[in-house]
């Protein structure tokens, strides 16, 4: 019994990462239809600066902030001088050059930082609380935390701003959001920031457990693609379910089977949505008349 | 109020408006008939923004508006009400009203109401998914998303297409009211005998030139027109 409350507690702590990824990926594929592969780099970014800030002496609440707006000005980057450029162009091209901005982000942290895992001090110690049986890391209540606030706001963003309907609308629709005088690239790049924000925090938020290295990015990217997969793409409910599921499946199947097939269960997940529910499980099939 | 002159359009390499010369003076009704692919929706675009010129300049209250951004078009006074409508189907209705006044930041409840007295049933669906509307509230819709944008200047892009006759009656009188209420307006229309009987101005349009225009009862009256575009 105390191993399954330890694995539902460490498969919820990665499961929010996770969603948080999951979430970036909405965030971007809802305002521009673009899949972006760099994702799991905001999480590496956010992550790889805060340890080498906090390294060259700044505290890590300083270091932190600073990485989240770095990672911020990455993303606006990559919208800019990589999406943006490649207006017009298909869904596949446009896929294709998030994956090259990705591989490029990878080699710029290599060369930049280092080639060794990392690790942040715990915000709160390292003495694990004792829960029926359980240890329960005090910095996977952070993560828990942190991840909760991040998801409120996002949903407060697009719920009851009419800038968040205007992302929604963007999204639904981009001719006539231009008719109705929406800027919509200037909505698509603040899609852009708000996932690498979220991507940053996620990865500073879970370095203390999971350590980070430069190429932490790439299996986060497919987790969190898995996680949007089988939650819906687009749906952002959808992309916190997803998360916290795939969290919990990876976290059981190392427990009980073995984690030698840890990583290969997120794409366990994503065949299996494929071939039984294509639109995930939050995702609605078009309903609109025409 | 809006004057093009020389106005050309290509999508990709095929130019679809040849030089178009279009006058639309304040509190006119002023509509645009034309056969399918002749560009009636190009022009529209172009005048709003959305649909890059080849050459030609569009003034707007004396102002060059060629270079400006569509946003900025919106902010003028210039709001179109899209071919197909367009709207945002995943948003409630009322959504799609508040984005209609996304420049003013967002339309105020007695802008609203003001729309839901014009066409009660969206007041009567505000809370469900626009995409779910009928075709005829949908076009309700639209036009009351671009009268949110307090327009100058309205652009219908052919409001009455794919609509029952009794629709078709309904959006009519809607124009008849915004122009009694001293709104500017340029009318696409294929339905050109109901269109010409309501406006004051009317062209005609023809792959992508202007063969025709002149009032809207010596267009009427003009043997080709009613030959081509009235069948009669």
């Amino acid at each position: 019994m105390p191993e399954l409350l330890q694995f539902a507690f460490s498969g919820l702590t990665v499961g929010a990462v996770y969603a948080l990824v999951a979430l970036g990926f909405t965030l971007i594929y809802n305002a521009s239809d673009v899949v972006n592969f760099a994702q799991g780099e905001f999480v590496m970014l956010g992550g790889m600066i805060t340890v080498f800030l906090h390294l060259a002496g700044l505290p890590v609440p300083v270091a932190a902030f600073a990485a989240i707006l770095i990672t911020v000005l990455v993303g606006l980057a990559l919208y800019a001088f990589a999406i943006d450029l490649a207006r017009g162009s298909g869904a596949v091209q446009i896929i294709i050059i998030t994956i090259g901005a990705s591989i490029f982000l990878r080699g710029v942290a290599q060369v930049v930082f280092d080639k060794r895992f990392h690790a942040l001090p715990p915000w709160f110690g390292s003495e694990p609380i004792r829960l029926g049986g359980a240890a329960i890391l005090p910095q996977s209540l952070v993560v828990l935390t942190g991840a909760a606030l991040i998801v409120a706001l996002i949903f407060l963003l697009i719920d009851r701003t009419i800038l968040g309907r205007a992302i929604l609308a963007t999204a639904t629709n981009r001719l006539a959001a231009r008719l109705v005088g929406i800027p919509v690239r200037r909505i698509v790049a603040l899609s852009f920031a708000l996932s690498a924000a979220i991507g940053a925090v996620a990865g500073l938020l879970v370095t203390p457990i999971t350590l980070t290295s430069y190429d932490v990015g790439t299996l986060m990217a497919l987790k969190g693609f898995a996680a949007a997969m089988l939650g819906g793409m687009g749906s952002a409910p959808g992309a916190i379910v997803g998360g916290v599921l795939l969290g919990l499946a990876e976290s059981f199947g190392a427990g009980l089977i073995s984690s030698k097939y840890k990583d290969a269960i997120a794409f366990l997940i994503i065949l299996f949505t494929l071939f039984v529910r294509p639109q995930g499980l939050f995702g609605k099939k078009s309903t609109e008349r025409v | 109020m809006l004057e093009i002159s020389g106005l050309s359009s290509a999508y990709g390499r095929i130019e679809v408006l040849h030089g178009i010369g279009l006058v639309v003076p304040a509190s006119q009704l002023v509509c645009l008939i034309g056969g399918n692919g002749a560009g009636k929706t190009t022009l529209l675009r172009a005048i709003s923004g959305v649909q890059p010129l080849k050459s030609g300049s569009i003034r707007f209250d004396g102002q060059d508006i060629t270079r400006l951004s569509a946003e900025e078009r919106v902010k003028r006074g210039i709001a179109q009400v899209p071919e197909g409508r367009q709207i945002f189907g995943s948003l409630t209705v009322e959504d799609n009203l508040n984005l209609g006044g996304w420049l003013h930041g967002g339309g105020t409840a007695s802008e609203r109401d003001a729309i839901y007295a014009m066409f009660p049933i969206l007041g009567e669906k505000r809370h469900l998914a626009a995409g779910g509307l009928s075709g005829g509230q949908q076009q309700m819709l639209a036009i009351g998303r671009a009268l949110m944008s307090r327009p100058r200047l309205l652009l219908l892009d052919e409001p009455s297409m794919g609509l029952a006759p009794v629709l078709v009656e309904q959006v009519f009188g809607v124009i008849e009211s915004l122009r009694a209420k001293g709104i500017t307006m340029l009318l696409v229309e294929q339905n050109a005998a109901a269109a010409l009987a309501k406006a004051d101005y009317g062209y005609v349009i023809e792959t992508g030139r202007i063969t025709h225009s002149g009032p809207s009862a010596q267009l009427i009256g003009d043997p080709k027109v009613r030959e081509a575009y009235l069948g009669i």
